[in-house]
């Protein structure tokens, strides 16, 4: 009942003028993001946190989490209608969404799309309004060894998931942990790895490592594939025709399916919209009552990845809020927006400033309708945006890294460490190192460092303590497994050639 | 031998950074407390881990003659699976010029060197103009107006909505940045 309560005040925060302006630019934002090909949802969170500085907290995260949700939705338009897809996590929907468009149903496909991601968007918003008190309460009682194993499991999913190596994704991993380590330590005032750079001693601000790997690597990627794409097929008229809800009913497994998995996915951190898109269209290839039809323009296969990717929205804001735990780059950087405005999450701040928890619950609801009735009444215009000449895109872009590495500090070696990055950014791509866990490091890094050192000094330096600890103990060993897991199936896959 | 080398290399390199770094990590100076551990040790713990990373995967290239094809994170085998299956989408069409690239790097380089003695307008105007122009675009009127246009509005959004302290330029540079905040009212 008080989480009702709570609830309906954050309703009428968000209806606020200026919180309600912040949420209608997120999600337009988002949507248009989410349309252009050459920039992924993570850079686009990344580039408009430096606009939120001077914005209120709660102004600022509904505008952030606004972004992320339309992220998930607007780059189905583009692989329905061009076979672009506009993000990672819109390529399953290539499968069966452009097959529908292709069989004359393109409106068709669109309101599926549609439907998918309200029903997905609101079912995973009210999963993470109920579980997040109970989550938060959990985490209260957590000691560092138990928060040290959620990190260094959530490091491990990262680790696991993403990738063509995981040697690569290691050493990416530990790159970033290693950034973090650099300037003044907080305990014994040590310089560490500064060489006696003053700016250094201060520390790589992750926002510059963010900003410069994801924003400014992807444009160096670009730039040497000279910004050409394939040309976009030409399409009369963008409309959308929802289903009827007889159909909407017919398939109401594949949609439940998908917010489930969406929400599971969401929760682990490192995993995310793409991998809970890709996970949902497979599942539903696998065990669904039309397997045999999907690719072939079903609504399954569009209901499935975007319920999914949606969802899992509402998943990955539980471990944020309730244990200051970002398991993806988009959070990450809400979590960013959260500490810059002096405001930790974690468990506690459902004690200090629940009030703006509760606004960026119910923004999630509000965003997911508005999105909705946004893409039902502007898509054919939202779309328009690719006709823009990619380099002209690009180039501001890279004003906003630029902008936005110089205005956290109003220091311009910052702007230099950005365009090291970017470089890295670029490097790590062609050199297929992934950059998630990098970036994911360096935001983890001092947290896991922070609980690390706690945990040994307070139990003097018993290493063993992360394992004999029911808690910490059961998550270590399923950090372990997830760790070991792509190995183990490694290993299992080529003595199963050599046998064969 | 040389593709060996090739896939060799990176490891190689960063396998000597690291321990170039954890030689530097055990001269980190401070005043060590009885009982406890130090700074050290957390950097120490990632950098062995690092170099242990780099030895497994030279001694793993080296064994398997070059050839790719170590353990992948499990996303990537479920979207090779998938696509595989279904097709992908092609979004990229262009032959890659790392020429383009090293030109690209060297001019924001330039910028964010010229960016404070030049100050914001004077610097960033002719940067959009020079990316656009070096990405490919040839409308050269219009490759004018966004990048002026947008200059524009950039400083007035920074310094005038979000307060944000643009570089004004060294003199003679800086007459030009002020007589543009004087037209635009920013203070």
């Amino acid at each position: 009942m008080e989480v009702l309560q709570q609830l309906a005040a954050g309703f009428l925060e968000v209806f606020v003028p200026a919180n309600f302006a912040a949420l209608v630019v997120g999600l337009v934002l988002g949507l248009l993001v989410a349309v252009l090909p050459g920039l992924t949802l993570v850079m686009g969170v990344v580039l408009a946190l430096p606009f939120t500085y001077t914005m209120d907290v709660t102004a600022a995260i509904i505008l952030l989490t606004a972004m992320y949700i339309a992220g998930t939705y607007a780059g189905a338009w583009t692989s329905i209608l061009f076979h672009v897809p506009g993000e990672p996590i819109d390529v399953p929907l290539l499968w069966d969404g452009y097959a529908m468009a292709r069989n004359g149903d393109a409106a068709k496909a669109l309101g599926w799309t549609l439907i998918a991601a309200l029903v997905g968007g609101l079912a995973a918003a009210t999963v993470m309004v109920a579980l997040a008190q109970p989550v938060a309460r959990i985490a209260l009682t957590f000691s560092t060894p138990e928060y040290f194993a959620i990190i260094f499991f959530g490091l491990a999913s990262v680790v696991s998931l993403g990738g063509s190596s995981l040697a690569n994704a290691l050493i990416s991993l530990f790159a970033g942990l290693l950034i973090a380590t650099v300037g003044v330590d907080d305990t014994y005032g040590a310089h560490r790895f500064t060489f006696g750079v003053p700016i250094l001693s201060d520390g790589i601000d992750y926002l510059v490592v963010m900003v410069g790997a994801f924003g400014l690597g992807e444009v160096f990627l670009r730039m040497e594939q000279r910004f050409t794409s394939m040309p976009l097929q030409s399409v009369d008229k963008v409309t959308t025709r929802l289903p009827t809800l007889r159909e909407a009913g017919a398939i109401k497994g594949t949609f439940a399916r998908g917010t489930l998995l969406g929400i599971v996915v969401g929760l682990v951190p490192g995993a995310g919209a793409t991998v809970a898109s890709f996970l949902s269209y497979g599942i539903e290839a696998q065990y669904g009552a039309r397997k045999a039809q999907m690719g072939s323009g079903i609504p399954e296969g569009i209901v499935a990845p975007q319920t999914a990717a949606t969802s899992s929205v509402g998943g990955a804001m539980i471990p944020l809020i309730t244990m200051g735990i970002p398991g993806s780059g988009a959070t990450a950087i809400i979590m960013g927006a959260f500490l810059l405005h002096g405001l930790q999450p974690g468990p506690q701040v459902f004690e200090t400033s629940s009030h703006i928890v509760y606004a960026v619950f119910a923004s999630v609801f509000v965003g997911v309708i508005g999105m909705c009735l946004i893409g039902y009444f502007a898509a054919r215009y939202l779309v328009r945006i690719l006709e823009l000449p990619e380099v002209i895109v690009s180039a501001y872009v890279v004003m906003c890294c630029i902008l936005g590495a110089f205005a956290a500090r109003n220091n311009i070696t910052d702007v230099w460490l950005i365009v090291v990055f970017g470089v890295v950014g670029y490097l790590c791509e062609r050199w297929r190192f992934p950059v998630a866990p990098m970036v994911l490091g360096v935001i983890l890094g001092p947290l896991a460092e922070t609980n690390f050192m706690t945990t040994m000094i307070s139990f003097d330096n018993d290493w063993t303590v992360f394992l004999t600890r029911p808690i910490s103990g059961s998550i270590m060993v399923l950090a372990l497994v997830t760790l070991l897991y792509p190995l183990l199936r490694h290993l299992r896959r080529r003595t199963r050639l050599a046998a064969t | 031998m040389r593709k060996l080398v090739a896939r060799v290399s990176p490891y190689a390199l960063i396998g000597a950074c690291a321990g170039f770094l954890y030689h530097a990590a055990t001269q980190i100076d401070f005043h060590r407390r009885a009982g406890t551990i130090g700074p050290d040790v957390w950097p120490k713990l990632v950098l062995g881990l690092m170099i242990a990373t780099c030895l497994y995967e030279i001694v793993r290239v080296v064994l398997s003659r070059g050839r790719r094809g170590g353990a992948a994170g499990v996303l990537q085998d479920m979207v090779e699976e998938s696509e595989a299956r279904y097709g992908g989408g092609n979004v990229y069409a262009g032959a890659k010029s790392p020429l383009l690239l090293a030109a690209g790097i060297a001019l924001t380089a330039l910028y964010v060197w010229i960016v404070q003695p030049l100050g914001f307008v004077l610097a960033t105007a002719p940067y959009l103009a020079a990316f656009i122009a070096l990405g490919g675009y040839r409308r050269w009127g219009v490759n004018a107006a966004v990048s002026l246009i947008g200059t524009l509005a950039m400083m007035f959004f920074f310094m005038k909505v979000v307060y944000v302290s643009l570089p004004i330029g060294g003199e003679p540079f800086a007459q030009v940045t002020l007589a543009l905040m004087r037209l635009m009212g920013i203070r």
